[in-house]
């Protein structure tokens, strides 16, 4: 716990986090502002962070926001870090981080597939990677409806036999 | 003259581990370019899960990875129990490490034996899927079912082990100690294998940083115990002994090699556990104090992550306080190696050496595509 | 959301007889050798594929009933649809299924063929495999068992010793009907090509 209110220290005599947390043992959460993300990123790529595990988005809808997950690993001390940071919902943007993390290029493309969600920088960030001709919007959106759509594209089996017995019917 | 040729291979052939597609550009044999094409096996998990309450989610995260599923249970269950703040009784976390290092154990018989389908050799597919057998007859003892078990849940594991159950998995860990220098003798030490792996497909250690490949790619060519059970131990890693068998040279030999030796090492840890486990005790947890159904998990952020046979396995598990999870994204051990190790590392290889790579790595398409 | 009436899909009685009656006396005679030796194409399209190898190998060892794998669709006698099936499979399903030669057959595999499953739900799976490919036998399960398999195997090839597996006659009679669900579901019926480099 010490170990990891000196990281957070030391972060916070670098960049000015919007808040800071520890999630559990070994687990640090700090939220960025957009601008801050990048160069956060290659200093703790330089402090041992050498692996970026994943990056994934949330979807914030009340908030009108998307929240960017940079998730690294340190596997010299194990502690992992949450780099957050929350773009606009409307006009999704952000800068690419393939400079810093080469291994971030697919999870861009994931996040753009599944979010609408733009890497600038990214050469391939449009191709699409798990869909095929797909026609609506961004599926993990939170205002997308996959049942609805589901019933639209495919047809369900209706069954003639009800086997839910009904009021009054004994079991 | 050079000419090249676009080859696809898979998603229908034998070579390839699931349902997934490589297109190869090809001069000769060489493979001069390689694009991963993956998706056949989507099913959008991550949405069905905000679909779903906690407790019923259990029925669909072992279906994201096909050969090791309880990794996604006992992930989603870390989880979970992280952000509700609910203690493990100790049985609990003895018994799922049984289940976990089972699995293991299964996951690399089918990966060690699956290096015969791409090198011709199909005694060793053959013997060892009947052993991986003798490991769903144990989880069917234990948990009813031979391959998804939701046998790991929230709070702890679902049932205590059946009696007599610790006296047959000894008996399978003495048959398969017995059984292992046979497969050294057919697979690592047969010329046909070592003509296809030694020397081939070298992964440097710059690779696995840059790409995020942890796992046995990791350990094989960095030389150190880069292993989560070792690292960040969960469960009570900590409290057995075992050792990471690392080497500093990855072709896709020693990591076969690896493979062999980490079966070695569940065997240790399995026998250990039963030795030290309490013998008596709750295993279950009470998560809430209505109905598990309308269980509220708190609000958080939080990444949990395990040890696969493959690597890192982690979900990202956000919920904002109500019924259902608002948000889980799925990290598959194999995601680096499967889809940008395919594209930047397979060029200068031969087209037959692309099951080779996806073997010994261990690309599990499944869990890429969730 | 219900749907209109000509949104619905008209079924088509699948135990329609009028298949049936072409079968001569030497139809019979060569379905009798049919079913004695099936060749499975090997394409794992879905989580139950995981159970094929145990019945493949040495455990259950489907080839002392008489099927084995084969690599290419062009010579598989079955197709097996292994589980749940992504429409970015259904493309390729479709593709193969029309590459095999005649007569061939379709199994279903696992609950998901059958209603969708655990993945009703979902945006990118089919609900129902019978409207897209003349399905001839369902083995129910999540996943099913290697004994499953195996009985399911004995089963289909008691059908076709009879001459009751005619799917793919099936197939070519309503072979509009089909391509109109396929077309609904994929929008387009074409494996293009990714990556024009």
């Amino acid at each position: 716990m010490n170990f990891m209110n000196n990281i957070i220290e030391d972060i916070k005599s670098r960049f000015n986090p919007e808040n800071t947390e520890i999630v559990k043992k070994n687990q640090i959460a700090i939220d960025f502002k957009n601008e801050e993300v990048h160069s956060a990123l290659a200093y703790l790529k330089s402090q041992g962070w050498k692996q970026l595990t994943i990056l994934t988005c949330v979807d914030w809808i009340k908030e009108n926001k998307f929240q960017l997950v940079y998730i690294l690993m340190n596997w010299d001390n194990s502690i992992t870090i949450q780099v957050r940071t929350k773009i606009d919902r409307d006009n999704p943007k952000f800068r690419t981080v393939i400079n810093i993390y080469p291994g971030a290029e697919m999870y861009e493309r994931d996040v753009h597939e599944f979010f609408g969600v733009e890497f600038e920088g990214n050469p391939n960030h449009e191709k699409e990677l798990f869909l095929e001709l797909w026609d609506d919007l961004p599926p993990m959106r939170k205002d997308f409806d996959p049942l609805a759509y589901s019933k639209k594209k495919f047809d369900v089996r209706e069954y003639k036999v009800d086997f839910i017995p009904k009021e009054g019917e004994a079991e | 003259m050079k000419r090249q040729v676009k080859l696809f291979l898979g998603p229908n052939h034998p070579g390839m581990h699931g349902n997934f597609s490589v297109h190869l550009y090809v001069d000769g044999d060489i493979v001069e370019k390689a694009r991963p094409l993956p998706g056949m096996l989507h099913r959008g998990f991550e949405k069905l899960m905000e679909r779903r309450l906690w407790m019923n989610n259990l029925a669909l995260i072992p279906r994201i990875c096909v050969p090791e599923p309880d990794i996604n249970e006992m992930v989603y269950a870390m989880g979970v129990e992280t952000l509700a703040k609910v203690d493990v009784p100790e049985r609990a976390h003895w018994i799922r490490m049984i289940i976990l290092e089972l699995a293991r154990i299964a996951n690399h018989l089918m990966s060690l034996g699956g290096i015969g389908g791409p090198t011709g050799l199909y005694t060793g597919p053959n013997w060892a899927i009947a052993d991986r057998d003798l490991i769903l007859d144990i989880f069917e003892e234990i948990t009813g079912a031979r391959v998804y078990h939701m046998y790991i849940v929230p709070g702890g594991v679902r049932k205590d082990l059946p009696k007599g159950i610790e006296k047959k998995i000894e008996n399978f860990l003495d048959y398969l100690e017995k059984r292992l220098p046979e497969y050294d003798d057919l697979i690592l030490k047969n010329p046909m294998v070592q003509a296809r792996t030694v020397d081939n497909i070298v992964l440097p250690e710059e690779v696995c940083w840059e790409l995020g490949v942890t796992g046995i790619g990791l350990r094989s060519s960095s030389g150190k115990p880069y292993d989560i059970r070792k690292v960040d131990p969960y469960a009570r890693y900590d409290e057995v002994e075992f050792e990471v068998p690392t080497a500093t040279y990855s072709d896709a030999y020693t990591r076969l090699t690896i493979k062999y030796k980490e079966i070695q090492q569940s065997i240790r840890i399995i026998r250990q556990v039963l030795d030290k486990m309490p013998k008596e005790g709750p295993v279950r947890a009470r998560i809430s104090r209505g109905s598990a159904l309308r269980w509220r998990v708190p609000k958080g952020q939080v990444f949990s992550h395990i040890e696969c046979a493959r690597g890192e396995y982690g979900y990202y598990i956000v919920s904002d306080g109500s019924n259902m999870p608002y948000r889980i994204a799925v990290r598959g051990a194999s995601y680096p190696q499967g889809l940008l190790g395919i594209e930047k590392y397979l060029p200068g290889t031969r087209i037959d050496d692309v099951a080779i790579w996806l073997d010994t790595m261990g690309v599990c398409a499944p869990e890429i595509d969730r | 959301m219900a749907l209109n009436e000509n949104e619905k899909i008209n079924e088509i009685d699948v135990n329609e007889l009028d298949c049936r009656d072409t079968l001569t006396f030497w139809e019979k005679f060569g379905n009798i050798f049919r079913s004695k030796s099936i060749w499975m194409l090997h394409y794992c399209t879905g989580c139950g594929a995981m159970e094929l190898p145990p019945t493949m190998t040495s455990r259950f060892d489907m080839e002392r009933i008489g099927m084995a794998p084969m690599a290419t669709p062009r010579q598989a006698d079955v197709l097996l649809i292994t589980g749940y099936l992504s429409v970015k499979t259904l493309r390729r399903i479709i593709y193969t299924y029309e590459q095999m030669q005649n007569p061939k057959y379709v199994v279903g595999f696992g609950s998901c063929t059958l209603n969708g499953g655990v993945y009703y739900d979902s945006y990118a799976v089919i609900s129902r495999l019978d409207y897209y490919l003349p399905v001839d036998l369902y083995i129910a399960g999540c996943m099913p068992r290697p004994e499953a398999v195996m009985s399911g195997f004995k089963k289909l090839m008691d059908m076709i010793k009879k001459g009751e597996a005619l799917g793919w006659k099936r197939y070519q009679k309503y072979y509009d009907w089909y391509k109109k669900n396929q077309v609904r579901a994929l929008g387009e019926v074409y494996v293009k090509d990714e990556f024009h480099e």
